[in-house]
């Protein structure tokens, strides 16, 4: 595997290689603040199977989302980073209100009360999904928590990064947005 | 009574007599005490003294999951630098690799993992369902290193303890394992974990060390008869539940905690765990105050049978890497990465002195997720 350093405040960016019928995904994150940042394009190969529940029990696939771009973001309540992060996330969101665009944050390991506390403490208007035998995120090779992936609307990771974003980036919202078209 | 009654260098026992009169081990209430436990590791480092660049190497828990041990994600925040996930790029030993350009302030990392671990054991009183290793991977666990050659004495060493072994490699394994724990004894005065050098150890007649010494001369004398054996380095991170005070930790300050353990591979069971130093730390510091138990003492000789196929998962493993080039480094291999490693332009740290690195490692468990 191989990295490489990115600007001064921000993070090493690694681009995973594919071993053969696997997932190696090597991200790198660093939290504290972050400014403007790249979305680096994903060469990894396939694309995992992505299929679980909210805590409603309602079963989301990935699959389901074709034809629109997904922010598909790892997290867990005790990770500083991955709580930093979901205020942006949030404004993310509304900023592409009515196009499709959809943001899937998968809990790794938590209990529904432990996702519940939280969610009331910082109330999220996108998608929860519990990932509690941690599985997926075995599948989608995540190490290092927050780990976001985007989702093209063809269905394939177009950009990964390990750590904390800052979403309300002008440059990353224009990445995105050329998904969208 | 001194450690020397129980050393025997030069000739060598047999190891059958050893195994026979060895108590029957209860797997079964091993087994049924087994649950999944969950902890959280926190590692926090500083480089206190920052020269040019300031580069840190984490170790991660093991890359992938196992019957034993699970990965539930580690995170960091950093101070004055970033970091990276790496790897050793040959066992697939995962680390957090941290690095800071120079600077007036100090290079800060803190990494948290959560894992979950459940009491791993083998029934060897029952036919195996054979073994699904790889044979990429069985031929790495067989191949030498740097210092775990597998010729010269280290072979002979091995031929000779085997003579009088059955024809399994079960057999073979355990002649080896008890060869060890009758042999070689805890050393305190060796620093951290020890070295690893077997082949020092055998031609010096001193076979005095500690788990990353006398699990790595396990490891060496079974891959030299052709069996598949591995370290696994990692670390304490609770005390024992079956009674054994020297055999966890009992502080949520795992900083000098380290602890290495060995893995055989058998065609028909998979990979067997061992542990014979251990066997050895029951026997030199169990009882506390300088006090050596004998051999046949009720609480070795249970410690002894419980470690040839079991362990408790009181403990977090990392890697099973041998002679790991740090990336980036500036300098040479590492014979296993089993500690914080830090370096700047001024040098390599002493790995063993976290005061002065400086490292700190805490544990607790997780009641609740």
């Amino acid at each position: 595997m191989y990295f490489r350093l990115c600007a001064s405040r921000c993070r090493l960016i690694s681009v995973g290689a594919w071993r053969t019928g696997s997932l190696l995904a090597v991200l790198l994150a660093a939290s504290g603040a972050v400014s403007a940042q790249e979305l680096k394009p994903w060469n990894g190969g396939t694309t995992p199977v992505l299929e679980l529940a909210d805590p409603g029990g309602q079963r989301h696939r990935l699959s389901d989302y074709r034809g629109k771009v997904v922010l598909v973001n790892f997290w867990t309540t005790w990770c500083e980073p991955c709580r930093d992060e979901m205020p942006s996330m949030q404004r993310l969101k509304s900023r592409f209100a009515g196009k499709p665009f959809v943001v899937l944050a998968v809990n790794v390991g938590e209990s529904e009360a432990r996702i519940a506390e939280f969610l009331q403490k910082l109330p999220l208007e996108f998608t929860i999904l519990r990932d509690h035998s941690s599985a997926a995120m075995r599948v989608w090779r995540v190490r290092g928590l927050p780990a976001s992936f985007v989702i093209g609307m063809d269905g394939r990771i177009r950009y990964a990064h390990t750590g904390e974003m800052n979403w309300d980036d002008e440059k990353l919202i224009n990445t995105l947005a050329g998904l969208l078209r | 009574m001194n450690r020397r009654d129980f050393i025997k260098t030069a000739s060598l026992l047999p190891a059958a007599a050893a195994v026979s009169v060895l108590p029957q081990f209860a797997l079964s209430a091993f087994a049924a005490a087994a649950k999944w436990r969950v902890f959280e590791v926190t590692t926090k480092v500083g480089v206190l003294k920052p020269a040019g660049t300031s580069r840190v190497w984490l170790p991660l828990p093991l890359a992938g999951d196992t019957d034993y041990q699970k990965n539930l994600g580690s995170t960091w925040n950093v101070e004055g630098g970033t970091a990276a996930v790496v790897n050793d790029g040959k066992y697939g030993a995962e680390m957090l690799y941290f690095e800071a350009a120079a600077s007036d302030k100090v290079p800060a990392v803190r990494m948290t993992s959560r894992f979950a671990t459940i009491d791993r054991a083998v029934d060897l009183s029952k036919p195996g369902s054979g073994s699904k290793a790889d044979r990429a991977d069985l031929q790495r666990y067989l191949a030498s290193t740097e210092l775990i050659p597998t010729d010269g004495i280290v072979r002979d060493t091995a031929r000779e303890i085997i003579k009088s072994a059955g024809s399994s490699d079960v057999e073979k394994a355990r002649a080896i394992y008890e060869w060890i724990v009758e042999n070689t004894f805890r050393d305190p005065k060796t620093r951290g974990c020890g070295v690893g050098d077997i082949k020092y150890l055998l031609e010096s007649k001193n076979l005095g060390g500690k788990c990353a010494d006398l699990n790595a001369l396990f490891v060496g004398l079974a891959r030299a008869v052709g069996i598949p054996a591995r370290d696994i380095y990692g670390v304490r991170v609770a005390k024992s539940e079956f009674g054994y005070r020297s055999l966890g930790v009992g502080t949520d300050n795992i900083t000098r905690a380290q602890h290495c353990r060995a893995e055989f591979h058998s065609a028909a069971y998979g990979w067997i765990p061992v542990d014979p130093a251990d066997v050895r730390k029951v026997v030199l510091e169990e009882k506390g105050g300088g006090v050596l138990l004998p051999l046949d003492d009720a609480q070795v000789k249970a410690a002894r049978v419980k470690l040839f196929g079991a362990w408790e998962m009181n403990w977090l493993a990392f890697n099973t890497a041998h002679d790991v080039a740090l990336p980036k480094s500036a300098h040479g291999k590492i014979g296993f990465l089993m500690y914080p490693q830090a370096e700047t332009t001024a040098g390599r740290f002493d790995s063993l002195d976290p005061d002065n690195f400086r490292y700190e490692m805490t544990v607790q468990e997780l009641t609740s997720l």
